[in-house]
């Protein structure tokens, strides 16, 4: 596994809205080993989305070094980018983002017709759990089955990382739990480096590291040696 | 919903403010949209207007004549009062106008010259007041003013000098102008002609090549030759384009014309009878001059004749007289002449007689000298010849007896002698030849003595027969030489005695003579006295008779002398008389024959004066009238069709655009209404949005497409119409009614658009409205299909086909964009070539000559042959060209139509193509019916087999219509001459010549034309150049509407598609942020929406192909008239033009769309649906 998967040094990220600059990110570095399960958490507005869309690749940063892999992403150009999207990112959003014309496989399909090395969309959808539910659209499937599409979509790129945007924001408790579960398993399972930002704190004892941020800054950036399986946990 | 009425809210005011700054695109389509099409309906309506408002003015600028009256006789001042008169006419201007020729490059052509339009006393303004364009009018002798249409062709140019041919069809052109060289010192351009049409003549080549004016005085003609008469229907009561003032024009030409029965009436009854009378006067006046001149003249002659006759009586006398005179003096001298010669002769003759006697005389004394000395002489010699003779004789005789006697017989006795021997030796001979005889046996040598012997035998017989001879020879010529000697004594004897006897009888003649010579002498004597006597007295008579005829040769000399000089000085004056004479007769006749010829010159002009009419022709008479409104109209009637589907067009695309901000605003409006916001006060929001955008379209678009329309529109026809610069007129109806149209359809759309969510709670508004479900559609049932289709296109076609309304709402707009290009398109494909299908697909004749009405069939069998014989012509045929009416059961009005029926049906077949449109079979020509064109049995509704009503030469007759032939331009009828024999029972007319040139030449046509207008049977040539032309020009004119119409429909294809596109990614956003997290690039992004686009445009411009085939339709159906057919026929090039342009504008907005696609940011993504 290796160490400092990813890395971030004194990145800083300022939005300018009108004559007023936020500064989102504010100098934040932390790194991430590979195969952690790691938890940024913080209040909104301390900068943890701004933090996932530049280690995203959907964003970028003003100054700073992100190093994903050994990788410098922060200088990347639109085009490469994309192609860092594409290979070495899988998303996973609050809304889950699916297109909602296309099928639980078809949003899968979506993501694998694009990378050359992908896992089959039938087997990450039996992986997730949504074997029986493969063909149906998004508006007949449940928050939590249109979650797990969405992360079936970033598993099956097989992407060196997997990022989630509050995966649960909008689901039930429970619902909320078994992704969380999901997650955890793929991270457990196949060794998947996962970065998760949340706003609920309740959830850091599962993660192996649990990144705290606050105004725009790392607060704290602490591995957690042995994570709490999901099951006991309660919030 | 009930709202309560509130003052409307600043805030409320400021969010519809900042949503339009924010949405300006979306602001911008829908202020786009309705600026196009308002501008393009009100600028379009505007254009016909425009162009009638700025001919109108032109009438009225130019004071353009209502009726123009042209008469037989010409008019004069009192008929201009009469005209004056009439209750509705305003103002009459006489004037002058004549045909001229003039050759240029060897080309004659004919120029139309009118007066200088002038202000007269009827007439407060000029009328037909040409527009100056540079220059001066010309107002002294010599000037003139040419067009400005022909100007450049013609290549003359200011300043230059305009030449006539010295005559016009035998009349001297100075006795129409004072002059024949004009020197241009304007150009000017004539209301009267709005084209460049410039109408027909009867001389030249029968095409009025173009019109100059010269001042009125320049012309020779006394009496005016049109009068142009102003009448209160163009005093702005009614439309001087429209129906109702055609109608009063045509009651006030009636009335003009009911006027013209009474002028020509006066006319003949006061300048005709006058000028019948001063005629019939001078003809008396004539006649009795003529008389009194022939009596003088034959007085004269009388006078002459008996002077002459005098002076050749009495010359007669003296000459008689003088004759006599003469002649006793010739007498006399005759006389005299007579005893001269008596005299003379008698002298001569005694003279003769006397040297007679003398000469008798001396030569009786020769004679008697001579004959004695003959005598004398003779006897002389006869007595010495007797001498002679007597001596001679002597001589002979003595030698005869003494020598000659003796020798010969002397000589005889020897030859006796010699023979007797010779028969001695002979004896011998014979002797010793017996003997050998007898020696029996013969040796050789006794035969040899044998013949010896008997060769001395034969050789001494020989000889004694010789000796013989020669003695009998000597024996007789002793004989006669005795006897000789004798006869010679004897002859002497003789002589001896005659000499004797004449001797005497001489001596006896001698005396005799002697005797009678003495007589003589005495007589020649007496002779001569007598002579002498004689002589003297004549002479002293003839004397006397020569004094008398000399005094009578004086008298007689005088009297001649008198003569001769009383005859001379009467032969002079007889010859002055004669010369006098025949100078007054030849005076006389010089004068007479002028007179006479002036008389009937008068007579014969006079006889043209009689039948005299008027001929009142209202504007349509001049050439390219009728035209004006009729293209006015078109362009009006396009604008009536194509910009209502705009309109619609426009409003669908706003529809969408609303509803889709109206959905944007979904949980605004929620918001709004849970503030307690009234739905009235929300809605607002959306009209005033839409109104807004549609209101600042309408006036920004209107101002644009009325500023610029109707002057591009007007313009364009402007090449074809002389007329001065646009006179913009707006028609601000159509404005305001597209403008209000369009403002409140956008409100009423986005009204309609909210009306939906502001039924909903605020509460269900709040609520993200649930993405609408993905759906299996159709295609996924065929499986084959589904499956073979990429990921993306599955994507594409499932997208596609989520939202039907705005499926639908975008195929729609596309289609209608597409359609409106397909219609303008198909309007050019319908005006483009009907000019050249109709004159060189159909009717393919170049030229019509009409013929003489008087002209006989030979006449016309004369010329066709010529015509025939000209190479120049490839067909040639007699036929029939006459205007009838048609009429149909069921229909009110009938049509003009022209009838042609052709001579021979070969060559008619060759020159009408008459055929079915759309298959081109043939359409057969028979005995059994008529053939009509397409257009009219459409506008009729007859159909194969009916029969119509047809009036020819105001008869009326039934015909059946066996078919109808493809035709463009005009309503035309045929029949064969049998089927026209058949329904009218009267034999045909022919009337005219059709013929078609061997070559497309304007040259050769008027070369052609000019050599048969000499011709007595052809009247007139019209080239058919001329009115394809116009035809052409008036398709092309109407190019510049259509090119405006594709262009306005491009516009708006692009506006409806840029906002339709637009749509579709605003809608998408979240979506196209989704796929660019997945790592798709920018092009890949794209085209997963393009793709759709792509799609729905190839859709839109498909079924626009099929909308746009009705719309051109519908377009051509409204602009055709009944008696021109546009065929209803879309080429698939406009079909392909159309789609292809509907494509690259989507492409064009698809490429304006990745820049706008690129810029949404993936962070959207995140954010949670609103």
């Amino acid at each position: 596994m290796q160490k400092d998967f990813v890395k971030f040094e004194n990145v800083y990220k300022r939005y300018k809205m009108g004559e007023v600059t936020i500064t989102a990110a504010d100098g934040v570095s932390f790194s991430i080993d590979e195969g952690e399960f790691a938890v940024v958490v913080g209040l909104s507005g301390a900068g943890k989305t701004t933090v996932l869309n530049i280690l995203g690749g959907i964003d970028t940063c003003d100054e700073g070094k992100i190093f994903v892999g050994g990788r410098d992403i922060s200088r990347l150009n639109k085009h490469d980018l994309a192609s860092y999207r594409r290979y070495d990112i899988g998303f996973v959003f609050q809304f889950y983002n699916l297109v909602p014309n296309l099928t639980a496989k078809e949003n899968v399909e979506l993501a694998t017709q694009i990378c050359r090395d992908h896992l089959d969309s039938d087997t990450v959808l039996d992986s997730v759990g949504l074997s029986e539910r493969k063909n149906n659209f998004p508006a007949q499937l449940s928050g939590g089955e249109q979650q797990r599409v969405s992360i079936a979509r970033a598993l099956a790129k097989k992407p060196k990382l997997l990022l989630c945007d509050e995966p649960t924001g909008a689901l039930d408790y429970n619902t909320g739990k078994s992704i969380l579960k999901l997650l955890q398993t793929k991270c457990r399972e196949d060794g998947m480096t996962v970065v998760l930002i949340t706003h609920n704190s309740a959830i850091t004892p599962m993660a192996n590291r649990v990144i705290r941020m606050r105004s725009g800054r790392v607060e704290s950036n602490v591995v957690n040696p042995s994570p709490m399986p999901i099951e006991q946990i309660e919030w | 919903m009930k709202g309560k009425k509130e003052k409307k809210s600043s805030a409320l005011r400021k969010n519809t403010l900042r949503e339009i700054l924010r949405t300006k695109s979306r602001f911008i389509a829908i202020f786009a949209i309705i600026g196009i099409s308002v501008g393009f309906f009100s600028g379009l309506k505007s254009s016909g207007i425009s162009m009638i408002a700025t001919a109108l003015k032109y009438f009225s600028d130019s004071h353009l004549m209502d009726l123009s009256l042209l008469s037989t006789v010409g008019f004069d001042d009192e008929d201009i009062e009469e005209i004056k008169n009439l209750e509705f006419v305003d103002e009459v201007m006489p004037a002058y106008a004549s045909d001229l020729i003039i050759t240029q490059n060897d080309i004659d052509s004919v120029v139309k010259v009118y007066s200088v339009p002038q202000k007269t006393k009827t007439n407060k303004h000029p009328l037909n007041e040409p527009v100056l364009k540079q220059g001066r009018l010309p107002k002294n002798e010599g000037e003139c003013a040419i067009e400005s249409y022909f100007l450049g062709m013609s290549g003359y140019k200011m300043g230059d000098t305009i030449k006539f041919n010295p005559s016009v069809e035998g009349r001297a052109t100075t006795d129409i102008v004072r002059h024949t060289e004009y020197k241009i010192v304007g150009i000017v351009d004539s209301p009267l002609y709005l084209t460049y049409l410039r109408g027909n003549t009867t001389i030249g080549d029968g095409t009025v090549a173009f019109y100059m004016m010269i001042p009125p005085e320049e012309f020779a003609v006394e009496r005016y030759t049109a009068v142009y008469v102003r009448t209160n229907a163009s005093d702005g009561r009614v439309y001087e384009l429209g129906d109702e003032y055609k109608e009063l024009v045509d009651e006030q030409k009636k009335e003009i014309e009911k006027l013209s029965l009474k002028c020509v009436g006066r006319f003949e009854a006061t300048t005709l009878a006058d000028a019948q009378k001063k005629l019939n006067d001078a003809r008396k006046e004539y006649e009795d001059k003529k008389t009194e001149a022939l009596d003088e003249i034959s007085k004269g002659e009388k006078k002459l004749l008996d002077g002459s006759r005098e002076y050749y009586e009495q010359s007669g006398e003296a000459q008689k007289k003088l004759d006599d005179g003469e002649k006793e003096l010739a007498e006399g001298r005759e006389k005299l002449e007579k005893g001269q010669q008596d005299y003379k002769t008698g002298i001569e003759e005694g003279k003769k007689k006397l040297t007679e006697a003398q000469e008798q005389y001396n030569d009786g004394l020769a004679q008697y000298n001579k004959a004695k000395l003959e005598y004398d002489t003779q006897i002389d010699e006869a007595e010495k010849k007797l001498q002679s003779a007597q001596n001679e004789f002597d001589i002979q005789y003595q030698i005869f007896y003494s020598s000659t006697k003796p020798q010969a017989e002397t000589k005889l006795t020897l030859l006796k002698e010699a023979t007797d021997i010779l028969l001695e030796l002979l004896e011998k001979a014979e002797a010793k030849l017996n003997e050998l005889r007898k020696s029996e046996i013969l040796g050789e040598g006794i035969k040899a003595q044998i013949s010896e012997q008997k060769k001395k035998i034969a050789e001494y017989k020989e000889k004694i027969a010789e000796y013989q001879q020669q003695y009998e020879e000597g024996k007789k010529l002793l004989e006669d030489g005795e006897k000789q000697i004798n006869d010679a004594k004897e002859k002497l004897d003789a002589a001896k005695a005659e000499l004797m006897s004449k001797k005497a009888e001489g001596a006896l003649k001698l005396n005799e003579a002697k005797t009678q010579l003495d007589t003589a002498e005495g007589q020649l004597a007496n002779g001569r006295l007598e002579y002498e006597t004689a002589l003297s007295t004549g002479m002293m008579e003839l004397q006397a008779a020569q004094t008398q005829i000399t005094e009578g040769e004086k008298k007689l000399e005088e009297g001649k002398k008198q003569l001769v000089e009383g005859g001379n000085e009467a032969l002079l004056k007889i010859k002055q008389g004669r010369e006098e004479l025949a100078k007054g007769r030849y005076e006389a006749h010089v004068q007479l024959d002028d007179a006479e010829k002036k008389l009937s010159d008068a007579e014969e002009q006079l006889s043209s004066l009689e039948n005299a009419k008027w001929y009142v022709n209202d504007r349509d008479y001049n050439p390219g009238y009728s035209g004006l409104s009729e293209d006015a109209d078109r362009v009006d009637s396009i604008s009536k069709v194509f910009p209502v589907f705009f309109l619609l067009i426009a409003g669908l695309v706003c529809f969408t655009t609303m509803t889709r901000m109206v959905e944007e605003h979904r949980t605004e409006t929620g918001t709004l209404k849970a503030l307690g916001y009234s739905n009235t006060a929300i809605a607002m929001k959306y009209i005033v949005y839409a109104g807004t955008a549609a209101l600042l379209g309408s006036i920004v678009g209107g101002a644009a497409g009325l500023l610029t329309l109707p002057y591009i529109i007007v313009s364009t026809y402007g090449i074809m119409y002389s007329i001065p610069p646009t006179v913009l007129t707006i028609n601000w109806a159509s404005y305001i009614i597209s403008s209000v149209t369009g403002i409140v359809c956008i409100s009423l759309v986005s009204l309609f658009a909210c009306f939906k969510d502001l039924r909903q709670t605020p509460a269900a508004l709040m609520r993200p409205k649930a993405p609408r479900p993905g759906k299996r559609i159709l295609l996924e049932y065929i499986k084959p299909l589904w499956n073979g289709l990429s990921f993306t296109s599955k994507v594409t076609a499932r997208n596609l086909f989520r939202y039907k309304a705005r499926f639908f709402m975008t195929i729609v707009g596309v289609a209608g964009c597409t359609a409106l290009m397909v219609a303008a398109l198909g309007l050019k494909d319908s005006t483009t070539d009907i000019a050249d299908r109709q004159f060189n697909k159909l009717t393919m004749y170049d030229q019509i000559y009409s013929l003489s009405e008087s002209g006989t069939a030979k006449d016309k069998e004369y010329i066709m042959s010529q015509f025939h014989a000209d190479e120049d012509f490839e067909n040639t045929l007699l036929a029939n060209m006459s205007w009838g009416y048609i009429s149909h059961e069921g229909h009110d009005n009938s049509m003009s139509i022209r009838f042609t029926i052709g001579e021979d049906q070969e060559q008619f077949l060759k020159m009408f193509i008459l055929r079915d449109r759309v298959t081109h079979e043939p359409v057969p020509l028979t005995d059994e019916g008529i053939v009509i064109t397409e257009r009219t049995g459409e506008v009729y509704g007859i159909k194969e087999g009916d029969y119509v009503d047809i009036t020819l030469d105001e008869e009326k007759y039934r015909c059946r219509v066996t078919g109808f032939t493809e035709n463009y331009a005009g309503c035309l009828g045929y029949m064969t001459p049998e089927y026209y024999k058949k329904i009218t029972g009267s034999e045909l007319k022919y009337n005219v010549i059709l013929t078609r040139l061997t070559e497309d030449s304007r040259e050769l046509e008027r070369e052609i034309a000019n050599r048969y207008m000499k011709s007595d049977e052809i009247i007139t040539v019209t080239s058919m150049v001329e009115q394809i032309n116009t035809m052409m020009d008036m398709m092309n004119s109407l190019d510049f509407v259509i090119f405006v119409m594709f262009f306005c429909s491009g516009l708006l294809a692009v506006v409806v598609l840029y906002n339709l596109i637009n749509i579709n990614i605003a809608e998408r956003v979240r979506e196209i942020a989704t796929i660019k997290v997945l790592g798709f690039y920018s092009l890949e992004t794209a085209n997963f929406i393009y793709r759709e686009s792509l799609v729905l445009t190839i859709l839109g411009g498909l079924a626009g192909l099929g909308l746009g085939n009705v719309f051109a339709t519908f377009i051509v159906e409204s602009i055709q008239m009944d008696n021109v057919m546009f065929p209803k026929e879309v080429s698939w090039l406009s079909y392909l033009i159309a789609f292809i342009m509907t494509i690259v504008f989507s492409m064009i907005v698809n490429f304006m769309m990745y820049f706008k696609m690129n810029k949404i940011s993936m962070v959207e993504s995140l954010k949670s649906i609103e």
